[in-house]
């Protein structure tokens, strides 16, 4: 494989996890914009842990996944008390800050003669984990999708459960499910968190793919394409959001002959698509369909059946 | 105490202006109980047609400000037509991401048409500021402070005064009860929409003509602006736009003077963030309750 491929597979593979952490709110039918800053706070945190510490990558992963879960919980448990796009712009607020409070963080270490660490707006340079341990690109980018395969069946397996019926049910109606006796709060929270461990996973992996980490990259647009992944995709399953990556960086680089007018072709697209199919392209009706399909071609045992609150029966 | 008078003068003045963009915003929202990403662009749009105008042909500030309205309306409506019209009922997270693409596609039509990253922009008075006792008033601040009061008045007087104010305001209470009283909701909608956008375009052109420049990152820059002033103001207030306009002027100000542009920008969102938290209705809305993601009851 060429450079050049890996390099577009390992960006796909990184942006899907933050796609996946707005999914997992808009499933509770929020939506956040401000899913970046729980990126960029597992970009710095498991680039500082590697860089500085000198932790193993395993490690610096988990601890920018466990940090990004930790903000995301604190933050969710006053803002997910607002709706809508109460509760959109205030994520959007919250990561605005986070963007500037990196611009502000200097923290530096002197190894080897020379300094390390996050220096306010002009980046934090020479996360430098993968050349010292001779971890070619082409590993990195396996490494990046092994991450990507067990992150994902565990979430397919989350959509499944009982967790994950809850989650859709108050994404459709939060009064009635409320009504049932769940607490939409604290599943809005969990919900939240696991989309802060999720942003703080890929955070983690982008830093160590990239080497060199800035405010600037984690800024309002990131979030909002991560939020519109989801939609593009469709909002019936997990492949959804990686969809929604893959059409858009995948198509765009296959596209760039069309350099100038990719963006102009691109929205317009989207645009068009929204109309025709307002809950993405993998929308709950098509998943549903499929899963039916599926069914019919599986024997009988294969099949889950759900009460109305979710339990199996 | 001079500094801190002074400052205050221009984050009012500087304020109006998103004040101005807050108005827009707010209209568009009052109606369709909807978020147009693509309003900070639209008005982008405009000013670069303004632009050509005046760099190609070299048109004075009124010719440039009248295109720029309507080059912000046009786009206004073409964002209507093709993010909110098809999708008016229901579907809000699809309208706002759709809008959201067409943000993209707008910003990438302006660097295709000029490549370059900064064009002039024609300022509207070149005066020395006017002094008044130890204070500088700066001519292009004071008819920014004007706009940005004689609109209020103006839409406030178009909402609960004129007929088209009344249909829309029908709208705003039951868009299907109006339908079936025999107003055309799309029609009306899509004038409201180029109404808010030509109210964008008139506080672009105030910044732009201060400015003196107009480059692509404009666009966000209007959008965010009058986002955090339309929430600090209260969501679908009028008078609420300006005053959280104002408000958040007085405090950049304030931080810009005494900690830098970065504070600046930090201290914006801690107040949105605090209003949000505190008090979600902000300075004049009422308390949150419909949501946007929630279809309308029809």
């Amino acid at each position: 494989m060429d450079d050049y491929l890996i390099g577009v597979l390992s960006n796909i593979g990184v942006i899907s996890f933050i796609a996946l952490s707005a999914y997992v709110l808009l499933l509770t039918g929020e939506i956040s914009f401000g899913q970046q800053a729980f990126f960029a706070i597992g970009a710095y945190a498991a680039g500082i842990a590697t860089a500085l510490w000198g932790w193993p990558l395993a490690a610096a992963i988990v601890w920018g996944a466990a940090i990004g879960a930790g903000s995301a919980i604190l933050v969710g448990v006053p803002t997910l008390r607002l709706h809508g796009l109460y509760f959109a712009i205030a994520t959007l607020a919250f990561a605005e800050m986070v963007r500037i409070l990196f611009e502000l963080l200097r923290y530096q270490v002197l190894i080897d003669g020379e300094w390390v660490g996050p220096n306010g707006a002009d980046g934090f340079r020479n996360i430098r984990y993968i050349f010292e341990n001779d971890i070619s690109s082409l590993q990195f980018m396996i490494l990046i999708y092994a991450v990507l395969v067990a992150t994902l069946s565990m979430f397919l397996l989350l959509e499944r459960s009982r967790l994950g019926v809850i989650f859709r049910m108050i994404g459709e109606d939060e009064t009635l499910a409320g009504l049932q006796g769940i607490s939409v709060a604290r599943h809005k929270v969990l919900a939240a968190g696991i989309g802060g461990a999720l942003a703080g996973i890929g955070g983690g992996l982008y830093a160590h793919l990239t080497t060199y980490i800035e405010p600037r990259s984690f800024d309002v647009m990131l979030g909002v394409h991560s939020l519109a992944y989801g939609l593009i995709g469709g909002l019936g399953t997990a492949f959804g959001p990686l969809l929604g990556v893959l059409i858009d960086i995948g198509l765009l680089e296959a596209i760039r002959a069309l350099a100038g007018y990719r963006m102009i072709i691109f929205g317009g697209l989207v645009a068009i698509l929204l109309i025709i199919r307002p809950r993405g392209l993998l929308d709950e009706k098509l998943v549903h369909k499929i899963g039916r399909m599926w069914r019919l071609i599986l024997p009988r045992g294969g099949r889950v059946k759900l009460g109305p609150s979710g339990e199996k029966i | 105490m001079i500094d801190l008078v002074q400052n205050t003068i221009d984050g009012v003045m500087i304020g109006s202006s998103y004040g101005l963009l807050a108005l827009g915003f707010t209209l568009i929202f009052g109606v369709m109980r909807r978020l147009n990403l693509s309003y900070g662009p639209s008005i982008m749009i405009g000013g670069y047609v303004g632009t050509v105008l005046y760099v190609q042909y070299g048109a004075g500030p009124l010719a440039v400000a009248g295109t720029m309205i309507l080059g912000a309306a046009i786009a206004g409506i073409y964002v209507e037509r093709l993010c909110f019209a098809p999708m008016r009922m229901g579907a809000g997270i699809a309208s706002m991401v759709s809008s959201f693409a067409i943000w993209m596609q707008l910003e990438q039509a302006a660097i295709l048409v000029l490549p370059r990253h900064t064009y002039p922009f024609p300022p509207l008075t070149t005066g020395a500021p006017l002094e008044w006792g130890p204070f500088l008033l700066r001519l292009d601040h004071l008819i920014m402070l004007g706009c940005a009061l004689g609109l209020t008045a103006a839409i406030q007087f178009a909402l609960y005064r004129t007929r088209f104010g009344l249909a829309l305001r029908a709208i705003i209470g039951n868009p299907v009860a109006a339908h079936l009283v025999g107003i055309n909701v799309s029609v009306a909608v899509m004038l409201a929409f180029a109404a808010a956008s030509a109210i964008g375009g008139v506080a672009g052109f105030l910044v732009l003509s201060v400015d003196q420049q107009v480059t692509p990152m404009f666009g966000m820059w209007a959008t965010l602006k009058g986002l955090i002033a339309m929430m600090i103001g209260g969501l679908g207030s009028i008078p609420g736009a300006i005053l959280g306009g104002l408000l958040l002027g007085v405090v950049e100000a304030h931080c810009q003077w005494y900690f830098g542009p970065q504070i600046r920008d930090l201290a914006a969102y801690i107040v949105l963030f605090v209003f949000l938290l505190v008090h979600p209705g902000g300075l004049l809305g009422r308390a949150p309750g419909s949501d946007i993601a929630a279809p309308r009851t029809p």
